[in-house]
């Protein structure tokens, strides 16, 4: 703990705790594991507890990596009609975007539901992977960081929703024929949403520091 | 502020305590600015820098920019050598008139309501802010909480545009290609993200001048506490470090 000389330290930081929804000071109390903490002011959350934090971080990031590369290539679906028919993937629903004009549309779609997924799994799962080793590098918590600020940009469950969307507006022009990448799609969202719902964010800063002294 | 009897600060700020704003480290700032968290390397402030203008600046982009989005052809479907441009609400009325009243609803709640439903929340935020109204705090942290969940899922309606891009390409029977307003909806969606990210909802709360904060336990298993909460204190001493 590096304190700051610069005013009359009259609180020990590590007894009280801010809430960051509207500032106000509350008592450092530790909940149980499963439990939350809640601002009596505004009602933010202030601090919770995941159980096995850690492990589970780390198991839903990896099968969410494992399943990435088909969920992104591999066809979603193969639409027959008329006697033609076309298939498509994930990963073309930016480069289309892309040549059809549409560049700043295309980096949108492409950073949201490709990029930015990738990157916090990736991010989570090599800081996942550091803590449960025991390791702390100052990397670390600049990753991390990278990860808090990525986090509500990767929109995998938006896609999701525009996917049925889609389906529901086509499926009556030509018959769906739902391909691998569609179920490796829908495998990465839950290992995605999975690895943000177990990810204990105030754990996971507590031994990125520990590590580092 | 000497509402507290155990400490003389209510607020972190008043105690001169900043909050990391991306790990929430707590660090004594006191007459300084801006100090690096010792833990993360973040630019440790009070409030976010210029929170209130750059949230203005950034809503009202999205306010100018939501007219050629709605009112541009989003979306353009050519069937057999003719194509047809589509606004954003020709779509809705599409799937109305269609029978699809549930999808419907989504699209217009995802694409019209939510966009419009940021825009005039950030405004009155803001507003109530600068005019320093200091009623119904608490219902406006949770418009606030409400507009930062639901900024991510107007771009359903760009994903929506792009699959159907990318599955919908018969070569002349049929193909669905995105129109001009789709750069400027994106554009919108962003605006209002970054709107979100950058106000401070702590700015919400620098209002407040009731004298103590009302201590009650929620009927979940949640703990409430504050500073002089004593008595659950005691309950709950096997937890403190």
């Amino acid at each position: 703990m590096t304190e700051s000389p610069v005013s009359q330290p009259d609180l020990d930081l590590d007894q009280v705790i801010a809430c960051h929804g509207c500032d106000l000071l509350l008592e450092n109390l530790e909940p149980e594991p499963g439990a939350r903490l809640c601002c009596p002011r505004c009602g933010e959350i202030v601090k919770t507890r995941k159980i096995d934090s850690i492990n589970r971080t780390l198991a839903f990031t990896f099968s969410g990596l494992m399943l990435y590369p088909f969920a992104m290539f591999e066809p979603i679906m193969t639409l027959d009609t008329m006697g033609l028919r076309n298939q498509g993937n994930i990963f073309s629903c930016m480069t289309n975007t892309w040549h059809s004009g549409y560049g700043f549309v295309a980096i949108i779609v492409g950073l949201t539901s490709v990029f930015f997924p990738l990157a916090k799994l990736l991010l989570l799962f090599l800081v996942a992977l550091q803590l449960k080793q025991g390791r702390s590098t100052p990397t670390l918590a600049r990753l991390m960081r990278i990860y808090v600020h990525l986090d509500e940009w990767g929109m995998l469950e938006v896609f999701m929703i525009g996917l049925l969307v889609t389906i529901i507006k086509i499926h009556h022009l030509a018959h769906i024929h739902y391909d691998v990448g569609f179920f490796c799609f829908i495998g990465l969202l839950v290992m995605a949403l999975g690895s943000s719902l177990m990810l204990d964010k105030e754990e996971f800063w507590k031994r990125i520091e520990h590590g580092k002294t | 502020m000497e509402k507290l009897d155990l400490h003389r600060s209510r607020t972190a700020m008043e105690a001169g305590i900043g909050v990391c704003h991306d790990c929430h480290k707590l660090q004594y700032l006191g007459e300084l600015h801006e100090v690096p968290c010792p833990r993360c390397g973040a630019a440790i402030h009070y409030r976010k820098p210029n929170s209130i203008a750059r949230t203005w600046a950034l809503v009202l982009t999205a306010l100018v920019l939501s007219f050629p989005a709605n009112l541009l052809p989003i979306m353009r479907v050519d069937f057999m050598g003719s194509s047809d441009a589509s606004t954003i609400m020709d779509g809705i009325i599409y799937f109305f008139q269609e029978g699809s009243y549930g999808i419907g609803a989504v699209i217009l709640t995802a694409s019209i309501l939510v966009p419009c439903f940021k825009i005039i929340g950030i405004i009155l935020i803001l507003l109530s802010i600068q005019f320093r109204w200091q009623s119904w705090l608490r219902h406006k942290t949770i418009l606030f909480r409400i507009i930062e969940f639901i900024g991510r899922w107007s771009m359903l309606d760009i994903f929506v545009i792009a699959l159907l891009h990318v599955l919908v390409e018969f070569g002349f029977i049929t193909s669905i290609v995105a129109a001009p307003a789709s750069n400027y909806f994106t554009g919108v969606v962003l605006a209002t993200m970054f709107a979100a990210i950058t106000f401070d909802s702590r700015l919400i709360w620098d209002a407040d001048s009731e004298p103590t904060v009302q201590f009650s336990a929620r009927p979940d298993e949640t703990f409430i506490t504050t500073m002089q909460a004593g008595e659950l204190h005691g309950k709950t001493s096997s937890q403190k470090t």
